[in-house]
């Protein structure tokens, strides 16, 4: 089973609990939280992990970590302190992070947050309440949802409810957010406006990692080849140069014969 | 020593040691206070400047390797030492300062034992920590032999080939991985300049500046110690530098003058150029490819961008090189190769900052604390050149200070130690002169910013009766010996006995009329939430009796309008329900704010002053509203340059 959120923005009515449930369960400071919500760029921030962010009139979706099935971070972090988990929620383990924020860079939905404010900080997402799932409890957000418009459970049984639900009320758009996009995520999406509101970017079917992967792998490849062509390429030289000075030299001798 | 290189190493000391400053506020408040970094633009001056930009600056390392011992190029054997020194640097100065760019600077070996195969940034530091001991490695030789460790040298050179093979492969690697670091913003960089060819952009860019970069500094160092070789033997003084402008100055023979190094440097800058032309050639091709050439005719800030890049970074340079007079002049060449290299650097700015910027949705200019310490690196890395330079046979055949044979390393770094050991002993020195005048000052101009917004939790102790009636009160609210005796039953008397509650008790909690000013200032010097949201949704509940099944979630539309997002600001307002219940001195207005209560300090001085005020006039005793007429305990020294008076204002 891969554990999945579906999300349906018409049961969502922005009452922020899944948002509350999130700062206490994560021990965030809830008066930075607020206060980041209005400064920060989409309300995402190191305080607030989750937020909703309205997406069109009366319609609000919660905005959040992803969870890729094949994430882009992932493959990005230099030390893997991010690891796509087994039991679905990719995480971070902040004993191996050095700061160096390519996982914020590589994120395609802006995801991974920083800690500006501390003196040592760390990165900060989301992470699907993976304790939570361990122990067998739904994450904190879908069990604070009052309307069922966060739901958990299996990936595939949750695209299937998304589909049963999109075929049996024609108001839903006939797309499931997260099934494809960027290789398929474990938020899925459904919805009867568009959501371009959640500052997505534009559509991508495969994930980021099959961009640079086939290229990394290579590395070896390209390494050697450079290091024994220029070997190769010096030998002929030299050979080339040896015997151009050794006719020179015969050249020579042959003149000083004549 | 040349004055002329004495008065550019007092500017690189300065600009050092203002990096050094900065450096230590980084390090001690944290990268949010120092940087303009955010979420929405991770990435900034140092990683991209220094670390993208520098280290394909230092190409040259390996592409005059490549030349040498690869294809035979006798003539620019020359170059060997200046391009592993100029690598050398280059490498270690973007270490230097990607450890202040990293949130955990004391984890910087992190990589070594934990592995991310699949990342490219794992393969670039990889790359960059073996190519910088191989430029070790390669430079040790010539450190070497000024020192009695000569044979360690001699042996360390036998190596030469060997290793400058493995730089050459190490180099295309990361040269182009720094390119293949930006594949992963797909989405997010602008279409100018995200392209699958990036890796290979990257590498025949930074090859053609690497190059055009040793060509700056050769005829930078030729200006400093030597001028003869480039500039000719008639501009050893004062008037060649006036009459050598490119081209037109002539000599009694009307050739242009000129010393017998520009033929070298010439054919160099001429396989360079022919590297940005070929780069020059691949961008038009890609953007013509991909069509992105709608992001130039929308007339973007980024195609200006662009252009720019272009023109400076590939046009100017491959110009004047084409063009023999400038070509074999050596000021233009020296503008050739200095708009090269500025160019490759404005390449990857827009590369790694500028093309995020529109999708971000924020703007970037680099703090006064990172551009100090970019510059500060860069500026140590020239002190470290100049030194080499000096010391080791890196240009000629012997250093510019002579040496003799045999002297061991610790003479040799001596010299370097001159720097303070001497200037401590021996008084008033240059170098302590301006390290004197500019610690202190970069201090001064970078200090201030960095004090905000970290303001302690303190919380507030309720006022204590001092007497049975509380007829006088004790505050000393956070316990600190900062305490104020309240005659409450005076102050009552006097404004009007019962009826006078409300002029100091501005807003009560719902049926009471003299709520404590600790119930809700909890903070000695922030503010406090105090809107109970948990309690308003029970309590709409049960008057309202909403019932079924999400009985709580029915109340948002009490308070909240439908269709919006639900925010303090578009509440209702707090006495539209509680109209009779909770007193307010005044009528309600929009500039009060009951969902954060201000910091205690804030509301006693804001209620107490503006009142003592009015009554000192009213009974004319001018002293009534001094700060020592409550705060008794304080001493006048505290009074006045305490905390209280410098937050008062605030």
């Amino acid at each position: 089973m891969t554990p999945a959120i579906l999300i349906d923005v018409t049961r969502c009515t922005g009452c922020e609990r899944c948002v509350a449930a999130c700062i206490k369960r994560n021990e965030l400071d809830p008066l930075r939280a607020e206060t980041d919500r209005a400064t920060g760029v989409d309300g995402l921030s190191a305080n607030r992990w989750s937020t909703i962010v309205q997406v069109d009139r009366g319609r609000f979706a919660r905005k959040s970590c992803m969870h890729c099935e094949e994430p882009s971070c992932v493959s990005a972090c230099l030390v893997g302190g991010l690891t796509k988990t087994d039991a679905g929620p990719v995480v971070y383990d902040d004993s191996k992070c050095i700061g160096c924020r390519y996982c914020m860079l590589a994120c395609p939905f802006h995801i991974p947050r920083y800690e500006w404010d501390e003196t040592i900080p760390y990165v900060r997402k989301c992470d699907m309440c993976f304790e939570r799932l361990q122990d067998g409890q739904k994450p904190a957000c879908v069990e604070a949802c009052p309307n069922e418009a966060l739901l958990f459970g299996d990936r595939n049984d949750l695209l299937g409810v998304a589909r049963d639900r999109i075929n049996r009320d024609p108001q839903y758009k006939n797309h499931v957010w997260g099934e494809t996009e960027f290789g398929g995520t474990s938020v899925l999406y459904v919805s009867d406006v568009d959501l371009a509101g959640l500052g997505w970017p534009e559509h991508l079917d495969n994930p980021i990692s099959a961009l640079t992967d086939p290229l990394i792998h290579m590395t070896p490849v390209i390494g050697m080849t450079v290091a024994f062509g220029s070997l190769g390429l010096s030998w002929i030289i030299r050979r080339r140069m040896t015997r151009a000075s050794e006719a020179d030299g015969e050249d020579g001798e042959h003149d000083a014969k004549s | 020593m040349p004055s002329r290189s004495r008065a550019l190493k007092d500017v690189l000391w300065a600009l050092a040691l203002v990096g050094l400053v900065a450096g230590v506020f980084r390090m001690w408040f944290g990268l949010g206070a120092t940087t303009h970094m955010s979420d929405a633009v991770p990435w900034g001056l140092w990683k991209v400047l220094n670390m993208v930009a520098g280290v394909a600056l230092s190409t040259s390392g390996f592409t005059i390797g490549f030349l040498v011992y690869v294809l035979r190029l006798e003539q620019f054997r020359k170059y060997v030492k200046p391009a592993i020194l100029l690598a050398f640097l280059g490498y270690g100065c973007s270490m230097l300062a990607l450890l202040f760019d990293i949130g955990l600077p004391h984890r910087f070996w992190h990589p070594i034992v934990m592995w991310n195969e699949h990342s490219f940034l794992f393969e670039v530091f990889w790359c960059v920590l073996l190519y910088f001991t191989v430029t070790l490695i390669e430079l040790s030789p010539s450190v070497l032999e000024q020192t009695r460790a000569r044979r360690i040298g001699r042996w360390l050179h036998r190596l030469a080939f060997g290793v400058v093979i493995v730089g050459i492969s190490l180099s295309s690697l990361h040269h182009s991985s720094l390119g293949s670091l930006f594949l992963v913003t797909p989405v997010r960089l602008h279409e100018l300049w995200y392209t699958s060819w990036l890796p290979f952009l990257f590498i025949v860019s930074a090859m053609g500046a690497g190059m055009m970069m040793l060509v700056l500094v050769r005829i930078v160092y030729a200006r400093l110690y030597d001028p003869e070789p480039v500039f000719g033997p008639a501009s050893s003084g004062i008037n060649g530098i006036v009459c050598q402008i490119p081209g037109i100055s002539v000599d009694s023979g009307g050739v242009p003058e000129r010393g017998p190094e520009m033929v070298r440097l010439s054919k160099l800058a001429i396989i360079a150029a022919s590297l940005l032309g070929a780069t020059l050639a691949l961008k038009v091709v890609d953007v013509a490819r991909r069509g992105a050439w709608t992001g130039l005719g929308q007339g973007q800030w980024e195609a200006w961008l662009f252009g720019v890049e272009l023109l400076i970074g590939l046009a100017l340079p491959i110009v004047l090189v084409a063009i023999p007079r400038t070509r074999r002049s050596p000021y233009g060449l020296g503008v050739a190769s200095a708009s090269a290299a500025a160019g490759l650097a404005i390449n990857r700015l827009n590369v790694g900052i500028f093309g995020y910027l529109r999708d971000a949705g924020s703007f970037y200019i680099p703090s006064l604390t990172e551009w100090a310490v970019s510059v500060g690196v860069v500026a140590a890395a020239g002190l470290a050149f100049l030194f080499f330079v000096e010391n080791c046979s890196i240009f000629d055949e012997r250093s510019v200070v002579a040496r003799q044979p045999g002297e061991s390393l610790t003479v040799l770094f001596e010299r370097w130690s001159h720097v303070w050991y001497a200037a401590l002993m021996s008084g008033v020195h240059r170098v302590t002169l301006i390290a004197v005048l500019v610690i202190p000052l970069a201090w001064i101009l970078l200090y201030p910013p960095y004090s905000g917004d970290n303001i302690p939790t303190v919380p507030v102790q309720a006022a204590t009766g001092l007497d049975i009636n509380r007829a006088t009160l004790w505050l000393n609210s956070d316990r600190k010996g900062v305490e104020v005796t309240f005659a409450h039953l005076d102050h009552q008397n006097r404004l009007g006995k019962d009826s006078a509650c409300h002029l100091c008790h501005h807003v009560s909690m719902p049926n009471d009329r003299s709520t404590p000013c600790s119930r809700c200032h909890r903070d000695m010097l922030s503010a406090t939430p105090i809107f109970n949201h948990a309690h308003h949704e029970q309590a709409v509940m049960e008057k309202e009796r909403l019932s079924g099944w999400h009985a709580t979630n029915r109340t948002c539309g009490y308070c909240h309008p439908p269709g919006q997002a639900k925010t303090s600001d578009n509440a209702k307002d707090c006495f539209d329900c509680h109209k009779t219940d909770m007193w307010l001195t005044s009528a309600p207005d929009s500039t009060i704010n009951l969902s954060d209560a201000c910091a205690f300090r804030e509301a006693m001085h804001r209620t107490c002053i503006p009142c003592h005020k009015d009554k000192a006039q009213e009974v004319k005793r001018p002293n009534l509203a001094e700060c020592y007429t409550c705060h008794t305990s304080l001493t006048p020294r505290q009074l006045v340059t305490g905390p209280v008076t410098a937050n008062l204002e605030r």
